[in-house]
């Protein structure tokens, strides 16, 4: 039973459809992949599930409830959290305070916790504490994308769905950061990623949906999607993946 | 029903030049993405132009519409999207807004320099007021005909531009992503230029139809508050819609006729009404507008602001303190009087530091806010009478309560939308209350109360008294204010580090990222809009005793604005910059230009040249806000920064402060006088810093700086520096590598000076 599922999203953007009738789900303990081209609608489906869009059609479950009408706010305080694309950092907050501020504000939702305590464990998992203490605007952009993940954390969540968070990551950060993901799927958070980077995808996930102009083409192991010919046809092309 | 049909002609021709003005301010904005608020000041300053040509120089009508319309107009928007607007790429919405109202507020001195406000002027109607048509029992003036077609024929040929022709296109298109255009081959500065031409000619073209609808003479401030009207109009269209405007504006037209023909003319608030009608209206589309999508922070802003910790603060607030005990002994009463005043404008300052600076919202009325104090303070705070009467603790307190609760009454409808609809609701509700309630002089009975708001237009309001503590004196109340202001500030910047300021910080950076860890925007909104609308009423009563009497014009919306014009040039982000805010606006201005009338005075045979200098520091001050756009974190900032670098130079420190001891002296010894103390003290102070630069670049200068002042050629720089520890743990952090063991902790030195690269961009 998947903790987060769509039901037959569809987007459109004037004349353009962004999201074509997409029926996924997300389950706990697992991570699941979101692959496609740019412009696939993967971002878009990301909007519509976190509130940031309303979905012209179709609904959005969290844990059975219909949450499609919900204002985001209320949704990442059912345990819904996420990453940007485009990074949205705080960026007149030092990186510490980047994750810091997530527990403040659930703290002021009425949550009792150290949120200090808290933040320092976040940063010590996600292995940001050398750099807690500087300015976020001055980071690389690899490290902003775990700043990020950090932030999302500290919301202690349910679902948290990844915006390709690998992206101007270095070798060895894409490395500690598989790690990260597999530890926080081992403690039962369902998580979906959107990401580039294929083998990193085809090495994490247990189901993979590939999305092409708005619709899913695709969905199953990694190894089907490896082997679907639509697959390669529409978004591989000739190329062959190597996980 | 021939009175009808009048009065529904005359609201549409009010409609349809409130249209022209309305689709100029539309155009503007969705191509440059900027709301300007000069707007209807670029229609003044064109009528005044106008007036000086067809009526003072006795030029030809159509001769003086040419150069104005057709020539002055257009060079005039061209000539500000070239010179500013075009450089507020990158800014925040507030540096924006700040900027385009500091052009208004320029506009207006210079108006008021030129075309002295005393004397009369008449602008007549295109081929007199009588020439008229009668038409089906009614009477038309061919002025009226002349605004209708004009209307009709913008309204064609916008529609063309914008359907038919391909710059038209690119207009549309220009605010939304000026870099796919220009990768389309377009250059969206020159399409922008362009709007900016045709906003300020249709502003003009406004201006010129309307002052003889108005009737009476050309007055800079009325036609100044066109733009309101405009916005009123233009938000029926959400800013975007040209047609939807014409429509917002023909609405706005008839209410405005329509309540001058049928209220009944004895209701004293009916005249008021008229003129608050466009408020009204905007606050009615405010609420029915639907929410905004969130935004994230889809442009990097170029503000940046240091937060201090709360000790810093303390320290420097009781410099502060210290410092005007100190000074003290040099005023005369009457300065102490002026000084005690200008602090209670810093503590009204400071709601806008907490409000602008901390959570990225604007309220360009914070003196509205103090107004509504005021008057709950002079109607139910006061006890005793003559010279014994005195303002207590608990009047005030009701009056800062209400002051809240009006604020966040006015922010509510604004508050799902942009931080810019905030902004207009601002101005628009200090509009309605210079209008209305300021207004509101003569006494009359509502359910059996007789009472009016503001009894014949002065409120005298008694010094406050809390136990021992009587503000009678001017020397107690400056003290006091210095400290409350010192208290307030200290409290923000706690404020400030706490959990709450890091949300407000976290909201203005990203909304979206906010939502999106389960905060509630609105209810955030509310609240800071609140507190700082009580400090807004705090500043505004102390104001209101500091002065011992007030009018209307205290609370002027101009008088706010520059107040926040000022406080952001002074550092919107800072609670220094809310001091140096409310000083200069409150007295700075007031003393600068009180100097010069007093020189003109002294020497009479240099008058001229004292009172246009006084005239020019008004409109400097102006161009000052104007250049926020190209330093938005404000002076102090800079300041900041400079003596951030003599931290290692300690001597320089040393000899600074031992120059202002010796300054203080030779003034407290009467050896130089005050006016020589203080331009002395605020050089040595400014300069500082480049002292420090000159005398030990060694201490003073980062090692990039101080090597790039030497000889070697600019490519070797630092090439016989040794390669360190220390910089290989920093080249490593800036590669993103892992910082070796042992060395590199959290404590590090930052690996990142300011000013470096923004790698996430």
């Amino acid at each position: 039973m998947p903790l987060l599922e769509t039901r037959g999203i569809t987007v459109r953007f004037g004349g353009n459809i962004a999201v074509d009738e997409v029926s996924v789900g997300i389950e706990p303990g697992r991570i699941t992949g979101l692959i496609g081209p740019n412009g696939a609608g993967k971002t878009t489906l990301f909007n519509t599930v976190t509130g940031l869009l309303r979905p012209d059609s179709g609904q959005v479950l969290l844990d059975g409830a219909d949450i499609t009408r919900l204002p985001p706010a209320r949704r990442a305080r059912l345990g819904l959290a996420r990453t940007f694309q485009r990074l949205e950092l705080f960026l007149s907050l030092s990186v510490r305070d980047n994750v810091r501020v997530a527990g403040d504000i659930r703290r002021a939702g009425g949550h009792r916790a150290d949120v200090g305590k808290e933040t320092d464990r976040v940063l010590e998992l996600t292995g940001l504490s050398d750099i807690a203490d500087l300015d976020v605007s001055g980071i690389p952009t690899g490290r902003a994308r775990v700043v990020e993940v950090a932030r999302a954390l500290m919301t202690s969540p349910r679902v948290l769905l990844l915006d390709e968070p690998a992206s101007g990551q270095t070798e060895a950060e894409t490395d500690a950061f598989a790690r990260l993901l597999t530890g926080l799927a081992a403690d039962g958070l369902a998580i979906c990623l959107v990401e580039h980077d294929l083998p990193l995808v085809m090495r994490l996930c247990s189901t993979i949906h590939v999305l092409d102009y708005g619709a899913v083409i695709a969905s199953g192991t990694p190894r089907e999607i490896q082997e679907s010919p639509e697959v390669i046809a529409a978004y591989i092309g000739t190329e062959e993946v190597s996980a | 029903m021939t009175t009808f049909l009048t009065f529904t002609l005359l609201g549409l021709v009010l409609g349809a030049v409130y249209a022209i003005a309305a689709s100029g301010l539309v155009l503007t904005y969705n191509t440059s993405g900027i709301f300007n608020f000069a707007h209807g000041a670029q229609a003044m300053l064109g009528t005044f132009l106008y007036w000086q040509l067809a009526h003072g120089w006795g030029w030809p009508v159509w001769l003086a519409l040419i150069v104005v319309v057709g020539v002055v107009g257009p060079l005039m928007g061209a000539a500000l999207h070239a010179v500013i607007m075009k450089g507020l790429r990158d800014t925040a919405d507030v540096t924006r807004i700040v900027v385009t109202v500091a052009i208004m507020l320029g506009m207006v001195f210079l108006s008021q320099w030129l075309w002295h406000p005393e004397e009369a002027r008449v602008v007549e109607m295109f081929f007199g007021a009588n020439a008229k048509v009668e038409f089906l029992g009614v009477v038309v003036r061919v002025h009226e005909i002349i605004c209708l077609l004009v209307a009709a024929a913008i309204a064609v040929g916008l529609r063309m531009l914008f359907t038919r022709s391909r710059v038209g296109l690119v207009m549309r298109g220009t605010v939304d992503d000026p870099d796919l255009i220009r990768l389309n081959g377009h250059n969206p500065d020159r399409v922008a230029a362009l709007s900016w031409a045709m906003g300020s000619t249709l502003a003009v073209l406004a201006g010129i139809l309307i002052t003889p609808i108005g009737g009476g003479a050309l007055e800079a401030n009325a036609l100044t508050l066109l733009v309101i009207d405009a916005f009123a109009a233009a938000m029926f269209g959400r800013l975007r819609s040209i047609p939807r405007t014409f429509v917002g504006a023909m609405v706005l037209g008839l209410a405005a006729t329509y309540v001058t023909a049928y209220f009944p003319t004895d209701w004293t608030w009916a005249g008021n009404l008229r003129v608050s009608l466009p408020m009204i209206i905007l606050f009615v589309v405010l609420v029915l507008l639907p929410q905004d999508r969130l935004r994230g922070a889809a442009i990097r802003t170029r503000e940046r602001y240091r937060v201090p910790t709360v000790r810093r603060a303390v320290v420097w607030g009781a410099v502060l303190v210290a410092a005007v005990v100190l000074l003290m002994p040099l005023m005369e009463d009457t300065s102490i009087t002026t000084f005690g005043l200008g602090m209670t404008f810093a503590i009204i300052a400071l709601s806008l530091t907490l409000l602008t600076g901390y959570a990225g919202e604007l309220n360009l009325a914070p003196l509205a806010f103090g107004a509504v104090a005021t008057i709950v303070a002079f109607h139910f705070g006061i006890t005793g009478t003559g010279l014994a009467a005195r303002l207590t603790l608990w009047g005030i307190l009701l009056a800062v309560l209400v002051a809240a609760v009006v604020g966040g009454l006015v922010a509510l409808p604004a508050l799902r939308l942009r931080g810019l609809y905030l902004a207009l609701a601002t101005m628009a509700f200090g509009v309605f209350l210079s209008n209305m309630v300021l207004r509101d002089t003569v006494e009359h009975t509502l359910f059996g109360v007789t009472f009016s708001l503001f009894p014949n237009g002065t409120l005298i309001v008694p010094p406050l008294q809390i136990g021992p503590l009587d503000l009678r004196d001017p020397g107690t109340l400056l003290i006091t204010a210095t400290a409350l202001f010192a208290a307030i500030a200290v409290g923000l910047v706690a404020l400030r580090g706490s959990g709450y300021g890091r949300r407000l910080a976290a909201m203005k950076d990203s909304p979206a990222a906010t939502a999106m860890l389960g905060q509630d925007l609105v209810r955030l909104k509310f609240g800071v809009f609140m507190l700082s609308a009580a400090i807004a009423g705090l500043g505004g009563v102390l104001m209101s005793t500091a002065s011992g009497s007030v009018a209307g014009e205290n609370f002027a919306i101009t008088a706010g604005l520059s107040l926040v014009m000022l406080t952001v040039v002074g550092g919107i982000g800072y609670v220094s910059g809310a001091l140096f805010g409310g000083l200069m606006s409150g007295v700075g201005f007031v003393i600068i230009i009180g100097t010069f009338n007093d020189l003109a005075m002294a020497t009479p045979e240099m008058a001229g040249i004292y009172k246009t200098l006084g005239q020019v520091v008004l409109v400097a001050t102006a161009l000052i806000g104007m250049g926020v756009g190209k330093n938005p974190s404000g002076l102090v900032h800079d300041l900041f920064d400079g003596y951030r670098t003599l931290r290692g130079a300690r001597p320089v420190l040393a000899g600074g402060a031992a120059a202002g001891a010796v300054l203080y002296l030779l003034a407290l010894t009467g050896v130089i006088g005050n006016w020589w103390f203080a331009i002395l003290t605020v050089l040595l102070v400014t300069t500082l810093p480049a002292f420090g630069r000159a005398l030990m670049p060694r201490a003073v200068l980062s090692e990039e700086e101080f090597a790039r002042r030497r000889t070697v050629p600019p490519e070797l720089a630092g090439i016989d520096e040794p390669y360190t520890d220390d910089l290989r743990d920093r080249l490593d952090r800036e590669l993103g590598l892992p910082v070796r063991e042992g060395r590199g902790g959290p404590r590090a030195r930052p690996a990142v000076e300011e000013g470096d690269v923004h790698a996430i961009a």
